[in-house]
């Protein structure tokens, strides 16, 4: 980031090739419309770039990266009549529609079964859980990063990433 | 920290499709970062759009013009000679001028010249002529060659010498009024002398020997010997290797 900052493009897209597919998952888990996500994810590299002067490597560029990530899903959620707060709560059912029934019996293939049972239990968690989890596997970040890009102190990151554990592991069950 | 990674669910999650950004996506942003990088060294120019190329494309319009430009200077290099050499062949433009200014004056000084003396020129060429002729006729055509190499030679400076000589004897021999005159006709016959051997190396360039050879006994044949004359040694001058043939040379020799 700090040769891009310097003129270099091709650093740029170095950075790029590195972090756009775990942002953009994580973008995408996080809010769930694929249209949307497409365009938060767009504007959110848009912010990197015209942030670069500010740019200060007092934190990893990841950090940075979904700090910025974070705050433009939590605009998302607040233009969706959520507030931070409620970010923690159970998700909105109209917000997460659960799987058809009628879909089930067609699922032929069990791993296929598996991965839409532990797609839907990752839908249903709480956007703040959801985001720690997706922060932990996307992003491979520690409590303490997850806690800086969230704006929370370590013990609620702490918590809310073992509440989504906890969910998610029911979902993946015995398999 | 482990309690806060599961391998089941972390393998699970694994197990998801790993969705990617579209092209066009990735696309719009590397491009909207490069053009944003591209900004900051030249912050006076308008640095966004189609701005952007305003200077390229005035450097490579620069560079076409100033090539076409120097491609076209050296075309006209050679037409500038060319120029030169037009310049040059108004000679024969300005022959007629001469003419203009030659022949007046011969006409004015005609009856005084044609009364005064005989053409100075033209006589000791004449008996020069009828010495190689003759010899030539002795001797036979082989001989022919050989002299018209010598003839010619002495024959025309010596109508040159005559002519510009000839203005002498006037201011010693005549009239204040006679003088001008005979520097005159001096000058006209030197102008008349220079063109007609001007004009005679541009046929000689331009004219086959035989060409030149049926011109001259047109000459003959129309009673113009002193001209007949003329072109005969400035011919043997020319072409001094070439046999004129027997039927020729009767009708291109005075006799």
């Amino acid at each position: 980031m700090l040769q891009y900052r310097e003129g270099a493009g091709a650093a740029f897209d170095r950075l790029y090739a590195r972090h756009k597919g775990p942002l953009f998952r994580f973008v995408l888990r996080g809010i769930r419309d694929p249209a949307q996500a497409e365009e938060l994810y767009q504007d959110i590299w848009l912010r990197v770039v015209e942030a670069r002067e500010r740019y200060a490597p007092q934190a990893r560029f990841t950090t940075w990266l979904y700090t910025i990530a974070h705050n433009r899903m939590v605009d998302h959620w607040r233009r969706r009549g959520l507030s931070i707060v409620s970010l923690d709560a159970e998700e909105n059912p109209a917000l997460d529609p659960p799987a058809s029934p009628a879909e089930d019996p067609l699922r032929k293939l069990q791993s296929k079964e598996r991965i839409e049972r532990f797609m839907r239990a990752l839908e249903a968690l709480p956007p703040a859980q959801r985001e720690a989890f997706l922060l932990r596997e996307e992003a491979d970040m520690s409590v303490a990063q997850i806690a800086a890009v969230t704006a929370a102190n370590e013990e609620a990151a702490k918590s809310r990433l073992r509440y989504a554990l906890a969910k998610l592991k029911e979902a993946v069950g015995d398999d | 920290m482990t309690e806060e990674r599961d391998p089941k669910v972390s393998a699970r999650y694994a197990e998801l499709p790993r969705e990617e950004p579209p092209r066009e996506v990735d696309a719009a942003i590397l491009a909207r970062a490069h053009r944003a990088v591209g900004e900051r060294p030249a912050p006076l120019v308008s640095p966004a759009g189609r701005r952007r190329w305003y200077f390229p494309l005035a450097a490579a319009a620069v560079i076409v013009l100033s090539a076409v430009v120097t491609l076209r200077m050296e075309r006209e290099q050679p037409e500038a000679d060319g120029v030169a050499l037009r310049r040059d062949k108004p000679a024969p433009a300005a022959k007629p001028e001469a003419k203009t200014v030659a022949e007046p004056v011969p006409k004015a000084v005609e009856p005084e010249r044609r009364s005064a003396q005989p053409p100075p020129a033209p006589a000791p060429a004449k008996p020069a002529e009828k010495a190689v002729a003759a010899a030539r006729d002795a001797a036979g055509p082989a001989l022919g060659a050989a002299t018209a190499k010598i003839e010619p030679a002495p024959a025309a400076p010596p109508a040159q010498v005559q002519a510009r000589g000839e203005a002498k004897p006037f201011p010693g021999a005549g009239t204040a009024a006679s003088a001008p005159q005979a520097r005159a006709l001096a000058r006209s016959a030197q102008v008349r002398e220079e063109a007609s051997a001007e004009m005679a190396a541009k046929r000689d360039v331009a004219e086959t020997p035989e060409k030149w050879l049926e011109r001259i006994a047109e000459l003959r044949r129309k009673g113009e010997h002193e001209e007949a004359d003329k072109q005969l040694a400035e011919f043997r001058k020319r072409h001094p290797g070439y046999r004129i043939p027997e039927a020729m040379l009767e009708r291109v020799e005075r006799r």
